[in-house]
């Protein structure tokens, strides 16, 4: 654990929902958030805690976990195969009124996917480069192979509530339009549940997405929050207002649990990942932490 | 049972018409397609066909450019045509010897795009008859170190093409439907390429001879 991140006060269980909601809070408050939803479901005991779960939040890139499950759809139907190749292009039409805009370089994490422009690359490459360095350009031709409509009716499918798929990601003239996709607390973390307890299609789709999410580089967040051992399976999201995370905490013996920490903040504010980190340890300490 | 015929390069030349159903159905060889104005064009009947990625890589249509570079396309195409044997229109030879000629213009490489080669009838970015089924038609996306990705450097390129290469045709540059602003399209039209070992067309449907 972090030693930043290290408590100093006892931490409630998860059962003492008023008091971790203070916990939250308080949190909150010195952090200097606008706005933080948390949801902590525990595969092991099947104890729930949802705070302002039911809050809708821009969902940044958290979206690409629901595009995952999309993916996933469409090879599990056979529409797809995880070697199908994919024509790398960085064109795509906005979801206004479908205008052409490009994915551009400097506000994409990762610049491999970039550096394929006009060659192709395996679907499996594209879902690997979405989540793991959460590639913009990757998300979009994923979703442009698959569908908006397809990745939507897969979520309908799970009867997935609370998040919702609009558009490609970096549609600027859909997010001046206020189209934007959004989620909330709730919605991921029963997302995450679905393939933590591996009932997304089948065993093998499920360890499949697990083993992606698993692979995330960007770990300021809620593993920073943990102690050494954790493994997490999470997706981040962040733009100039929001700082999310949402994953399934792996812990030696232990049957894992779903974190979902979701922030709103001002475009100044700083401090964002180790809020999500300081969340991440709170739910770790109310879930096994001070009774460990 | 197809009945190949030796091509001279070392391709076979097949006859569409004589391919399994699967393939049939993905080529249409000598149908007609309709374009996206309304005019009806007839498919290319014969093609060369390729056996394997190495054979693509080593087999060249023009010294510059190999088989290879004409059959990359992705997930869009049809299904029978993403793995080997591949197909393509004995008039793609034409095509290669026109960008030959581009290349030794522009004295550095030409890159031919994903899906930018040929694409069958049945794939699903075409929508209609395009050149691009025909073998007669390359998105350019990238010359030398150059990505065509403006319509600056897009708009200098199709002007050499137009210099060199008075009937081909070059897509309109901007956003609209139809047009292009990320690579460079030249085409030579719907043509269709007879070699000299194809059988021909069957006389009974064209009764016309000559005196």
């Amino acid at each position: 654990m972090t030693s930043r991140a290290r408590a100093t006060h006892p931490v409630p269980p998860l059962h003492a929902t008023s008091e971790l909601h203070a916990c939250f809070a308080e949190l909150q408050t010195k952090a200097g958030a606008r706005a933080m939803a948390v949801s902590i479901i525990d595969l092991e005991t099947g104890a729930e805690f949802h705070c302002h779960a039911d809050r809708w939040f821009h969902a940044a890139s958290t979206i690409k976990v629901a595009i995952l499950l999309g993916v996933f759809g469409a090879i599990v139907r056979g529409d797809l195969l995880p070697q199908s190749r994919v024509h790398v292009r960085n064109r795509f039409l906005s979801a206004v009124d479908a205008t052409p805009f490009r994915v551009q370089l400097d506000r994409d994490a990762n610049r491999d996917v970039h550096r394929e422009v006009g060659r192709t690359l395996r679907v499996s490459e594209l879902a690997d480069a979405m989540i793991t360095t959460s590639s913009n350009l990757a998300t979009n031709l994923l979703l442009d192979i698959v569908g908006l409509d397809a990745v939507q009716h897969t979520l309908d499918a799970f009867a997935l509530e609370g998040i919702e798929l609009r558009r490609g990601v970096e549609d600027e003239k859909a997010f001046e339009h206020d189209i934007n996709n959004r989620v909330t607390a709730r919605g991921l973390a029963s997302l995450l549940r679905l393939i933590g307890e591996e009932r997304a299609f089948n065993v093998s789709a499920s360890r499949q997405m697990l083993a992606i999410l698993s692979a995330q580089q960007f770990n300021a967040g809620i593993p920073a929050g943990l102690p050494r051992g954790a493994r997490v399976a999470h997706k981040t999201g962040d733009i100039s207002t929001v700082a999310h995370d949402a994953g399934l905490v792996y812990l030696p013996g232990r049957t894992p649990y779903v974190l979902v920490v979701l922030t709103e903040w001002d475009a100044s504010t700083q401090g964002r990942s180790s809020t999500l980190a300081a969340a991440s340890q709170l739910a770790y300490r109310a879930l096994v932490g001070d009774r460990a | 049972m197809t009945q190949p015929v030796v091509a001279s390069f070392g391709l076979r030349l097949v006859d569409g018409r004589r391919l399994d159903q699967p393939y049939r159905n993905a080529l249409l060889p000598g149908e007609v397609l309709i374009d996206h104005v309304g005019q009806a064009r007839l498919l290319p009947r014969y093609f060369y066909e390729i056996d394997s990625w190495a054979q693509a890589r080593d087999t060249r249509l023009a010294p510059h450019f190999a088989v290879s570079e004409f059959i990359h396309t992705d997930v869009r195409e049809a299904e029978p045509l993403r793995v080997f044997p591949r197909y393509i229109p004995c008039a793609t030879a034409l095509l290669a010897i026109a960008l030959e000629q581009f290349r030794n213009e522009v004295g550095t490489h030409v890159f031919i795009g994903a899906n930018g080669g040929y694409c069958s009838p049945r794939h699903t970015r075409l929508g209609g008859a395009s050149p691009h089924s025909w073998g007669t038609a390359a998105n350019i996306y990238r010359v030398g170190d150059t990505y065509l990705d403006n319509h600056e450097v897009i708009a200098r390129y199709a002007r050499i093409v137009a210099e060199l290469l008075p009937t081909a045709w070059t897509r309109p540059l901007g956003p609209e439907d139809q047009w292009t602003d990320d690579h460079l399209h030249m085409d030579l039209g719907y043509v269709v390429s007879v070699p000299r070992e194809a059988a021909g067309e069957n006389h009974f449907a064209y009764p016309i001879a000559l005196e």
